[in-house]
């Protein structure tokens, strides 16, 4: 399992060149495309079977705390601003329960997992907020999850490579601890459940 | 395929032989239900010249529907492909000293936005002089009996309402993936950018709960819209579609079950080459209505023909005075309500629009 340390910072550090993130240890998740098998519905299935899709081959994952606050940074290769229909997006996956068999694909309806989701977005998208709380119950079965997450992001690409940090409250670690991580590369139209995602949690030593 | 239960359904017939092309029922949609920031492209209600290419452009070669009851993939129409929603360039035209020099037009913003919109193909149709044709093809949301669009939402934003067959979204759950606008045969949802969710045709749920026909069938000044339940044995949509066998769906072979029905349009007879009729030959070609309405509209064509000619022989015929709706409320099943009667205040509209948008019943 890979494993990753909560490098308490001293400070806030939504933004990704933050110098304090030079304080944390950033860890190579290596990611899998979700299995088309285990898309929710028919239609998905018909329509990503033959297609390629989740070919990101992993995401640099950095974890830090401060207070109660927890920030994990993500940086990966994507396809850069949304210039089509579809936006690059990233997510941080914490099992909503404590049970070991959440299935890191986004969960299930038996063990659901908690969801915070980035996006990138249109100029006429600046409304809709960035990161959205979501709650899992399998690939892409996102419900909309508590409204007073206090979820915050902050977005860099320099070309293709994205770095973004996500920040909520540190209690979304349950324990033991585990956060897994989704891209979805945009220009490739992979949206919900087409993605690709940790190919297991890691633990988070806080 | 997916069973969507309903207790009813809604269903609508539309009476090709009279739609005039005017859009009033698209503008009577447009000024109800999608007049805000990011809807300005949309058109749940949409009218099209045919033969074309409709809305969105090329609309019926983007695959979607269910095939054998297997789900058919399908192209998610763009926001190109849909056009329209325009800025122009009033502000350069009328007030920055250029009136002499450019004309009022949609600024392109390099998107193909300004390259299509809908009816686009308006002044188009089929045929060649002097044998040319066209009608018009008022398209809405087809609230099926299997919405492929409902099977296809990862996250349970979209059903089918029980208790009268309406296909419904919750904009809060919607998460904007729009496998929906893919799986839509009919590519009648369109996507919000501003809020990120799909959208569609409601039926005007909200004036159906008042006894108030959808505003599209209500404001059409040809009076061609019949709305109620289709299973009403004593209803004009039952007779028109199961008795007569006039009224007929557009692309049955989709296998969604759609619950909009077309009357087929009769044509002019087509010219000789010495503009002697020849009565022999409909200036439509039949088979490009089958590709629309399947072999049946055949059928319906010659009863159509068949009743015209027992009036024309001073018979009478039931079918033709349904047609021709005496009686404008006749239309309208159980949803006769004026609206003008109701409760129209800003801050009714406001609950109203709030409703339509996450599909919730009354009190909820």
């Amino acid at each position: 399992m890979t494993d990753l340390t909560a490098q308490e910072l001293g400070a806030e550090a939504l933004a990704p060149d933050d110098p304090a993130w030079n304080a944390a240890e950033a860890v190579r998740v290596p990611l899998v495309p979700v299995p088309v098998d285990a898309q929710p519905n028919a239609y998905i299935r018909a329509a990503w079977h033959d297609r390629s899709y989740g070919a990101t081959p992993s995401a640099s994952v950095a974890v830090a705390t401060h207070g109660d606050r927890l920030f994990v940074r993500l940086e990966w290769d994507g396809s850069g601003p949304v210039a089509g229909e579809f936006p690059d997006a990233c997510a941080v996956l914490f099992p909503a329960g404590d049970g070991p068999d959440t299935p890191v694909t986004m969960g299930d309806h038996a063990s659901p997992v908690e969801v915070w989701q980035w996006r990138d977005r249109l100029p006429v998208q600046e409304a809709i907020p960035a990161v959205r709380h979501l709650v899992s119950t399998g690939p892409g079965m996102f419900r909309p999850g508590a409204a007073d997450a206090d979820l915050a992001a902050a977005a860099t690409v320099d070309g293709t490579r994205w770095s973004v940090v996500l920040a909520g409250p540190r209690s979304a670690l349950g324990a033991p601890a585990r956060v897994a991580v989704a891209v979805w590369n945009g220009a490739n139209e992979e949206r919900a459940g087409i993605g690709a995602v940790s190919d297991e949690w890691a633990a988070v030593q806080a | 395929m997916t069973e969507q239960g309903a207790a009813g359904q809604l269903a609508m017939v539309f009476d090709l032989n009279k739609c005039m092309g005017c859009q009033t029922c698209s503008v009577a949609c447009k000024v109800l239900w999608t007049r805000e920031e990011g809807e300005e492209h949309h058109w749940w209600m949409s009218v099209n010249t045919q033969p074309g290419l409709g809305t969105p452009k090329g609309w019926e070669d983007m695959g979607g529907g269910w095939r054998d009851g297997t789900p058919v993939p399908g192209h998610q129409p763009t926001r190109a492909e849909f056009g329209g929603g325009w800025e122009f360039n009033h502000q350069e035209v009328l007030f920055g000293g250029r009136g002499r020099d450019t004309h009022l037009q949609p600024v392109d913003r390099g998107d193909g936005t300004t390259r299509w919109g809908m009816n686009w193909d308006e002044d188009q149709g089929g045929g060649t002089y002097p044998n040319s044709y066209y009608f018009y093809l008022p398209r809405l949301c087809n609230h099926c009996t299997h919405p492929v669009c409902v099977s296809a939402c990862p996250s349970g934003a979209m059903y089918k309402r029980h208790e009268d067959g309406i296909v419904l979204r919750d904009e809060a759950v919607c998460q904007g993936a729009r496998f929906c606008m893919e799986a839509c045969p009919y590519k009648k949802i369109s996507f919000n950018y501003v809020r990120g969710v799909s959208q569609h045709c409601i039926a005007c749920f909200p004036r159906l709960e008042e006894g108030v026909a959808p505003a599209c069938a209500r404001q059409c000044p040809g009076r061609l819209v019949f709305v109620g339940d289709a299973a009403d044995p004593a209803g004009p949509i039952h007779r028109l579609v199961h008795e007569w066998k006039v009224a007929l769906p557009l692309h049955e072979e989709y296998g969604t079950g759609p619950n909009i029905f077309y009357v087929p349009p009769l044509s002019p007879y087509r010219l000789h080459d010495d503009f002697s009729i020849d009565e022999e030959t409909p200036r439509i070609p039949p088979e490009y209505l089958e590709s629309l309405f399947g072999p049946r509209v055949h059928a319906a064509l010659d009863t159509l023909r068949d009743e015209m000619a027992r009036v024309r022989a001073g018979g009478t015929s039931e079918l033709l005075d349904t047609l021709i709706v005496y009686r404008w409320h006749d239309l309208f099943g159980p949803y006769t309500v004026d609206p003008a009667s109701l409760d129209r205040s800003p801050e009714r509209v406001a609950v109203q629009l709030g409703r339509a948008r996450v599909g919730a019943t009354e009190g909820e």
